[in-house]
C-alpha cells in the first residue's frame, strides 16, 4: 500500500520547538510537589512545575497505519458496545484485519452510561417468557413503528448474546440455581433484563474491551472521524484525525461498521448522554448516501436535573417523590389522573414540558423546570434506595432532597433514529462496504420508542451481526477503492485545519456561541413538543447557524491535541444532525412515541405508518424526505395503552 | 488519662530508643500508659497476604485483652495503627466475622472475646486532641529549629479507616504540634509520601531512591530534622539514609527524629535521654537536645 | 464567590502555570470549570471528559496534589479542604502527557494485556449455554468488576512514580483480582503467574491507590487477596513472599518479629551476607544484637492455635 497520509508540518514561527510527531517531546507528571499548596510560603514553588522530559512515540496508532500500509478488511468505527462486539465477531475470522477506531478512548462511551441491563429471552428467571412476549412488548413499546421482521430477529438472538457474554465473563447478578438473574422492566411482560448492579453498560463495555485486547484486536484510539472517503460506488476507506500528532490520516478498507452511538447532544445540557453522542457517524454515513431513518424520534426521559441534564433515575417517582410546580401544585393528577407520576416516560416529560410553557414552571431559559418532591419519602427510606439520586441532586443542584425539593425538567435520552440498517441480517446499508450497528443505526427495533433494557440487547446482536456481515463481505471482495482519490480527501482536509484554525477572532461567533444558539432552537422549538411553525422556524435558525459555522472561530491552531478543532467538527455533525431531526419532524405530521406535534396530537397510521428517509444531496447540501413502509408481520397496529 | 500501649515489634528491637523517650514523654505529660500483656506482631502489613484470616484473629486477640484492661489502645506506629484499626473496623461492622473471628479465639483457649468496647488511637492524634497536655510543659521551647514534618502513609491512608481532623488529603496537625513545640514546621514536598519501607527487600533500588529523595527535599527545605510518627518510616529514613544518598547522588544528611522524642526535647529531656546515640544518621548534625 | 485556577499547560513542548479567574457556581465541579475556561476564556485549553456522571473515567485530573475525578468533585469542596480559593490542576501523575491535562493510556492498556485480561471458562461451560456461579461467588470478584479505568489509582502512587516498567497500575491488579477469584475461570494459575512476575510484591503499600479510587474499590486491598492467592496456588518462591511469610510464621514462633533473621529468611543467607556493611553499621549503634535471645510470648501456645484454627477456618469458607 501507498503512503497514505498527509503530515501537517508544525509552524515555524511559533516559539516551540520544531518536532516531528515522532519526536516530539512529552513529559510525565509525577514530581510535582503535592504539600507547597498548603504552606502560604511555598506558593511561589508551584510556578513552574516539577516534570522529566523524554521522548515519545505514539502508540495509540498502530505502527502500520502510520506508513499507510495497511488495508482493513474490516474497520470499526466507535468503540461502543456495538462497535467492540462487531470487531469481536469479525476478527473470529482468522487472517482478517480487523480494528476499532475511535475519537476517545475505548471505554469512554455512551454503552459505558447504561444502567439497567439487557433483555434477551432466556426463561432462567420467568419460565413464562417467549421471544413472541419479548416481540410483542418491543413493537408495543415503540407505538408500531418497528419493523416487525427485524424485532423477530432481535428478539430470536438477543437470548444467544446473553449467554455469549456470560462465557466471555460478563459479571452476572446470580440466582440460586447459578444462572445469570433476570429482572423485569418497564414496559416488558416477563422478567428478560440481565444485568450487573446498575452498571450493566459499564460491565459490557469493559468485557468486551478486555476481548478484545486479548485477541489483539488493533485499536485506533483518539482518532475523530472527519468523512467516509468513496469513488464512485467504491467504498476508499476513511479520512481521520489524529489528536495526537494532528496527522490526517486516510485509512483504506473494504468494509467499514458505522458504531458511532446516537446525537443526545443535539440538546446539549438538556441530555444525559456524554459529551461524545454528537451523531458523527451519521452525518459521514448520511454524505455518501446513506439515509437517516427516522431521525426526529428522540426520547426525553422526564426527569434530568434542571442544572445539567444528568438523569434522576426512574426509580424516584416508583419510590413515591411528586412533581410540583411553582405554585405548589401537584399537577400530573391533571394529566393522568389514576397513575399520576407512575404513568409513562413520555405522558409525564409532556406534561412537565406544558406546566414550563404555559408559565407554571420554575427557573429560565434552558434549565427552567418543576420541583421534584421527595419529603413524602421517609429519610431513611430515601438514603436506602435513592441514594444515587440524593448524592446528584446534592452535588449538581446542591439541594439535599430529604430537606427540600429538587429542580428538573425533561432531558434527551435516546436517538432512536439513525442510518439506515438495510439488511438486519448483516447489518449492511445502502451503500456496499458499509454496515452500522447500535445506536447511531436504525434497524429499526426501537420503532418511535425504546423500552427499557433493550439497547444493550441491540447493541450486541447487532454489533455481532454486522461483524459477521462485514467479515463475509470482506472475504468475497477485493479492495475496490481508489488511494489517489483518498490520498486527494486527506489533502483537503489539510487545507480545511489549516484554513479553519488559523481564523482570526473578529471573523464570528465562537463556536460555544452557535452551539448554545443551536440548542435554543431544539429544545424549544424541535424538542419535547412540536408543531409546523415553530419546526418551520428551527428550520431557518439552523440554516443562519450554519452559515455563522461557516465561518466561526475555532481559537486554536496547534496540531497537538486540538480539542477546539475537534469541537469544532462535532457541532458541524450536531447542526447537520438537528437540521434533520426538524425535517423529519416537519414531515411527521402525526404524535407518535417519542414525537409529540401539538397540531397533530394522534397516531395516524393511515398516512404514517411508516419510516422517514431523510436524505442529504451530495451537491445542494439540502435534505429531502421519503419514505419507506413499516413492516408488520404478526401484530397489527393497536392503540398503545397502559 | 490512662491508655493501653501497644507498642509494635520494632520499639522492642531496633527502635529501641522510640519506647525509652516515649516513657519519658508520657511521663513528664501524665499520660499514663500500661503496655498490654503479651501482645503479638500486628502483622506489619504483611500477615494479612499470606492469611487474611490469621492476622486478622491475632489483631482481635490483641485488642481483646486491651478491651479486658478497660483503656483505650495508644500506638506510636503507623503500621500497627493501621492494622489495629482494619481489623476493629472489620470486626465492628461485620457481625459474621465477629462471630466467626471470637469462635476462632475461644476455640483456642484465648480467654477474652471481642467486644469493640477499646478505641485505637496514635500518640500523635492524643497530642493533637488535648493541646492541653503541653500546657505549661514546653520547658524549652525549640525556637528557631526549623523541622520537616514527614507523616509516613499509614496514619493518613486510607481515610475512611484513618480519618483524624477535617480532611487527610490536606493533615497539617503534625505541622500544628511542631509550632506548639516552638519550632518552624517547613515546606516539605515529600511530607505525605512513602518511605518504602515495606518493599524495601522486593524492590530495593526504588526504595532507597525515594529514601533519597524524601531526605533531600528535607534538606532542600532548610529541615534540622525530620521529624515522623512511625518507627518504620524513621529506620528507612535514618538507617538506610546513607544508600538513599548514594541512589540519588545527593550530600544530604538530615537526623530523623521519632515524634515523642523531638516532644522531648521541647520538654527539655537531653539526647541521652532521648537515646539518639542509637540514630545512624545526623549524629553530628543535631543542634538539639 | 471568586476562585483562581492554576493550570498545568503542555503544548507542543512548552510548559508554563496559567492563571484564570472564575466566579464559583453552586454545583459547579471542576469539570464545569474547566469548561467554562475553555468556552468563555481560552479555546486552547485541552482535557477529556464524556459522561460528566462518573462512569466513563475519561475526566480524572489532579487538584492540589491529588487525583479527582473531575466531573465529580465540586471546585467548593475543594477550597474547603484546602482552606483556599486557588485550586491547582495538573494532569494525573504516572502518565505521560500528550498536552495540558491529556494524558498518555497506552502504556497502561499494553500493561493490562500482561495479565491476559480474560476469563477462562471451565469446560463443563460453554458459548451457548453460558456459565454457571453461585450469588456467593459473585459477591468474592464483584467489586473489582467496577473499576472504570480514571487512573487516578496510579496518579499518586509511589511505587509507580518511580518505576513503572517492574510494576503494574493499581487498577490492573484490581482488574487481576476480579479474574483470579471469579469462579468461571478455569484455573488462575496463569494470571497470578504473570502478576508475581509483574511487580506483585513491589507494592510499597503506601495506600494511595485505596485514598484514590472514586469508586471505593481497595487496590491496595487487592493486591493483598492476589498475594493470599499466590500462597495457594504455590507461586511464593520470591523474596517478597517469604518475607511477608516470614513475618507470618514469626507470629506464632514467638509472638514478635526477630528482626536479625527476617533478612536471611527472606533473602537467603548469601544475599543476607552482601548486607553485612549495613548490619554492622546497625550493631554499631545497637540497632542490632544478634547476640540477645529473641523473647517468646508467654501465650505462645495459644497465639499457635489461633493462627492454626484460622488458617482451618479459612480453607473450609473456600
Amino acid at each position: 500500500m501507498s503512503f497514505l497520509h498527509v503530515k501537517l508540518g508544525l509552524k515555524v514561527e511559533k516559539e516551540t520547538v520544531s518536532l516531528t510527531s515522532n519526536e516530539e517531546e512529552y513529559y510525565m507528571s509525577n514530581g510535582i510537589s503535592r504539600r507547597t499548596f498548603l504552606m502560604g510560603a511555598a506558593a511561589a514553588g508551584v510556578a513552574i512545575a516539577a516534570g522529566t522530559y523524554f521522548s515519545w512515540n505514539g502508540k495509540n496508532i498502530p505502527e502500520e497505519v502510520k506508513k499507510g500500509d495497511v488495508t482493513y478488511d474490516v474497520l470499526v468505527i466507535g468503540s461502543g458496545g456495538a462497535g467492540m462486539r462487531a470487531a469481536l465477531a469479525a476478527a473470529e475470522n482468522k487472517g482478517l484485519k480487523v480494528a476499532v477506531m475511535t475519537k476517545l478512548q475505548p471505554t469512554r462511551s455512551a454503552s459505558t452510561m447504561a444502567q439497567g441491563g439487557m433483555n434477551g429471552v432466556t426463561k432462567v428467571t420467568d419460565k413464562e417468557d417467549s421471544v413472541e412476549s419479548h416481540m410483542f412488548d418491543t413493537i408495543k413499546g415503540g407505538d408500531y413503528l418497528c419493523d416487525q421482521d427485524a424485532v423477530e430477529y432481535f428478539a430470536e438472538n438477543a437470548g444467544k448474546n446473553i449467554y455469549e457474554m456470560d462465557y466471555m465473563g460478563f459479571p452476572y447478578n446470580r440466582q440460586k440455581d447459578g444462572c445469570f438473574h433476570q429482572r423485569k422492566m418497564g414496559g416488558h411482560a416477563h422478567a428478560r433484563a440481565s444485568y450487573f448492579e446498575d452498571r450493566a453498560g459499564h460491565a459490557m463495555v469493559h468485557t468486551l474491551f478486555e476481548q478484545c485486547l486479548n485477541h489483539g484486536i488493533d485499536f485506533i484510539s483518539e482518532c475523530i472521524m472527519l468523512e467516509i472517503s468513496m469513488n464512485g460506488d467504491n467504498l476508499n476507506g476513511v479520512i481521520a484525525m489524529d489528536m495526537r500528532s494532528g496527522n490526517i490520516l486516510g485509512i483504506p478498507a473494504k468494509t467499514i461498521i458505522i458504531a458511532t452511538g446516537g446525537y443526545g447532544r443535539a440538546y446539549w445540557v438538556r441530555t444525559s448522554n456524554p459529551y461524545s453522542s454528537t451523531g458523527d457517524g451519521i452525518v459521514a454515513g448520511m454524505n455518501v448516501g446513506i439515509p437517516f431513518k427516522d431521525p426526529e424520534m428522540v426520547q426525553f426521559h422526564p426527569t434530568g436535573l434542571s442544572a445539567n441534564g444528568v438523569l434522576l433515575s426512574e426509580s424516584s417517582r416508583a419510590e413515591g417523590a411528586i412533581l410540583v410546580n411553582k405554585n405548589g401544585e401537584r399537577f400530573m393528577a391533571k394529566y393522568a389522573p389514576e397513575k399520576k407520576e407512575l404513568a409513562t416516560r413520555d405522558i409525564v416529560a409532556r406534561a412537565i414540558a406544558t406546566e414550563i410553557e404555559e408559565g407554571r414552571g420554575i427557573g429560565e431559559g434552558i434549565r427552567a423546570g418543576v420541583y421534584m418532591d421527595f419529603r413524602p419519602i421517609p429519610p431513611e427510606r430515601i438514603r436506602e434506595r435513592l441514594g444515587q439520586v440524593w448524592e446528584l441532586s446534592k452535588r449538581f443542584a446542591g439541594v439535599d432532597i430529604t430537606k427540600e425539593p429538587v429542580p428538573i425538567s425533561p432531558t434527551c435520552h435516546y436517538s432512536m433514529g439513525g442510518l439506515e440498517m438495510a439488511d438486519f441480517h448483516t447489518g449492511a446499508s445502502r451503500v456496499k462496504g458499509i454496515y452500522v450497528a447500535g445506536e447511531c443505526s436504525c434497524v429499526s427495533v426501537h420503532g418511535a420508542n425504546r423500552l427499557g433494557a433493550n439497547s444493550l440487547s441491540e447493541v450486541l446482536v447487532f454489533g455481532h451481526t454486522a461483524g459477521d456481515g462485514a467479515a463475509a463481505f470482506a472475504k468475497s471482495n477485493n479492495y475496490a477503492g481508489s488511494q489517489d482519490k483518498l490520498a486527494e480527501d486527506c489533502s483537503r482536509w489539510k487545507d480545511t485545519f489549516e484554513e479553519v484554525t488559523n481564523r482570526r477572532r473578529t471573523v464570528g461567533k465562537t463556536v460555544p456561541e452557535i452551539r448554545d444558539a443551536m440548542v435554543n432552537t431544539m429544545w424549544f422549538k424541535a424538542g419535547v413538543f412540536r408543531d409546523e411553525q415553530h419546526l418551520t422556524e428551527a428550520s431557518k435558525e439552523l440554516e443562519a447557524l450554519e452559515k455563522e459555522y461557516s465561518h466561526c472561530y475555532v481559537g486554536d491552531n496547534s496540531h497537538v491535541f486540538n480539542t477546539a478543532f475537534y469541537q469544532y467538527i462535532e457541532l458541524g455533525n450536531l447542526l447537520q444532525i438537528s437540521h434533520a431531526i426538524v425535517q423529519g419532524a416537519l414531515a411527521r405530521k402525526e404524535s407518535r412515541g417519542g414525537h409529540s406535534r401539538r397540531d397533530y396530537p394522534k397516531r395516524d397510521d393511515k398516512n404514517f405508518l411508516k419510516h422517514t428517509l431523510i436524505f442529504k444531496d451530495k451537491k445542494t447540501g439540502k435534505y429531502r424526505a421519503e419514505y419507506k413502509d413499516v413492516v408488520i408481520t404478526k401484530y397489527q397496529p393497536k392503540e398503545r395503552k397502559y | 488519662m490512662k491508655y493501653a500501649l501497644f507498642p509494635g515489634c520494632v520499639l522492642e528491637g531496633a527502635a529501641a530508643e522510640a519506647y525509652t523517650s516515649l516513657k519519658k514523654v508520657c511521663e513528664k505529660l501524665n499520660i499514663g500508659i500500661e503496655e498490654i500483656p503479651n501482645w503479638t506482631c500486628c502483622g506489619a502489613s504483611h500477615a494479612q497476604g499470606v492469611n487474611d484470616l490469621a492476622a486478622l484473629a491475632v489483631n482481635a486477640r490483641n485488642i481483646s485483652i486491651a478491651e479486658h484492661m478497660g483503656l483505650d489502645i495508644m500506638t506510636v506506629c503507623n503500621t500497627c495503627t493501621l492494622q489495629l484499626r482494619v481489623a476493629k473496623k472489620r470486626l465492628d461492622e461485620d457481625k459474621a466475622l465477629r462471630e466467626k473471628v471470637n469462635k476462632i479465639l475461644k476455640d483456642s483457649g484465648h480467654p477474652y472475646e471481642y467486644k469493640g468496647t477499646s478505641k485505637v488511637t496514635h500518640f500523635l492524634w492524643i497530642l493533637d486532641e488535648h493541646p492541653e497536655l503541653l500546657k505549661g510543659k514546653v520547658e524549652k521551647p525549640l525556637s528557631g529549629v526549623k523541622v520537616a514534618a514527614y507523616y509516613g502513609c499509614h496514619i493518613l491512608r486510607p481515610e475512611e479507616v484513618m480519618k483524624h481532623g477535617e480532611s487527610n488529603q490536606n493533615a497539617v496537625y503534625m505541622e500544628n504540634l511542631i509550632k506548639a513545640l516552638g519550632a518552624e514546621p517547613v515546606p516539605f514536598s515529600a511530607s505525605h509520601k512513602c518511605c518504602g519501607f515495606h518493599a524495601q527487600l522486593a524492590a530495593e533500588h526504588d526504595v532507597l531512591t525515594v529514601t533519597g529523595q524524601i531526605v533531600d527535599s528535607a534538606d532542600k527545605a532548610e529541615a534540622a530534622a525530620i521529624v515522623t510518627p512511625c518507627p518504620l518510616c524513621q529506620m528507612q529514613l535514618d538507617m538506610y539514609e546513607p544508600e538513599g544518598r548514594d541512589a540519588v547522588g545527593s550530600k544530604a544528611e538530615v537526623p530523623v527524629l521519632h515524634l515523642q522524642q523531638l516532644v522531648g526535647f521541647a520538654l527539655g529531656l537531653s539526647k541521652a535521654d532521648m537515646g539518639f546515640d542509637r540514630h545512624v544518621s545526623g549524629q553530628k548534625k543535631l543542634k538539639i537536645g | 464567590m471568586d476562585m483562581n485556577l492554576k493550570i498545568h499547560r503542555f503544548v507542543e513542548g512548552k510548559k508554563w502555570v496559567q492563571d484564570y479567574k472564575l466566579t464559583v457556581k453552586t454545583g459547579m465541579t471542576v469539570l464545569e470549570a474547566l469548561t467554562e475556561v475553555k468556552e468563555k476564556q481560552d479555546p486552547t485549553l485541552s482535557f477529556t471528559c464524556s459522561c460528566r456522571s462518573s462512569i466513563c473515567g475519561a475526566c480524572a485530573v489532579r487538584v492540589n496534589g491529588n487525583a479527582e475525578l473531575s466531573c465529580e468533585v465540586l471546585v467548593e469542596t475543594l477550597m474547603k479542604r484546602y482552606k483556599t480559593d486557588t485550586l491547582v490542576i495538573e494532569p494525573l501523575g504516572n502518565f505521560k502527557v500528550i498536552r495540558d491535562l491529556v494524558v498518555d493510556w497506552d502504556p497502561k492498556y499494553a500493561t493490562i494485556k500482561k495479565i491476559k485480561p480474560v476469563i477462562e471458562p471451565k469446560k463443563e461451560f460453554s458459548l451457548e449455554t453460558g456459565c454457571k456461579q453461585s450469588p456467593e461467588e459473585f459477591n468474592k470478584f464483584k467489586k473489582y468488576a467496577k473499576c472504570i479505568l480514571c487512573g487516578s489509582c496510579v496518579s499518586e502512587c509511589n511505587k509507580s512514580a518511580l518505576n513503572q516498567e517492574d510494576f503494574l497500575s493499581p487498577f490492573v491488579f484490581v482488574k487481576a483480582e476480579r479474574l483470579v477469584a471469579d469462579s468461571r475461570n478455569r484455573s488462575p494459575q496463569e494470571q497470578l503467574k504473570a502478576i508475581v512476575e509483574a511487580g506483585l510484591w513491589r507494592c510499597f503499600n503506601c495506600q494511595e491507590c485505596t485514598a484514590k479510587c472514586p469508586k471505593g474499590l481497595d487496590p491496595a486491598g487487592a493486591i493483598e487477596k492476589l498475594k493470599e492467592s499466590t500462597f495457594a496456588h504455590k507461586l511464593d518462591d520470591n523474596v517478597g513472599a517469604r518475607h511477608a511469610k516470614a513475618i507470618y510464621d514469626d507470629i506464632s514462633d514467638s509472638g514478635t518479629l526477630d528482626e536479625s533473621k527476617l533478612n536471611i529468611k527472606s533473602e537467603g543467607l548469601i544475599m543476607a551476607a552482601l548486607r553485612a556493611p549495613m548490619a554492622v553499621r546497625l550493631m554499631r549503634t545497637g540497632k542490632m544484637n544478634p547476640m540477645n535471645g529473641h523473647p517468646v510470648n508467654p501465650e505462645i501456645e495459644t497465639i499457635r492455635k489461633i493462627v492454626k484454627n484460622a488458617e482451618a477456618a479459612s480453607k473450609e469458607a473456600e
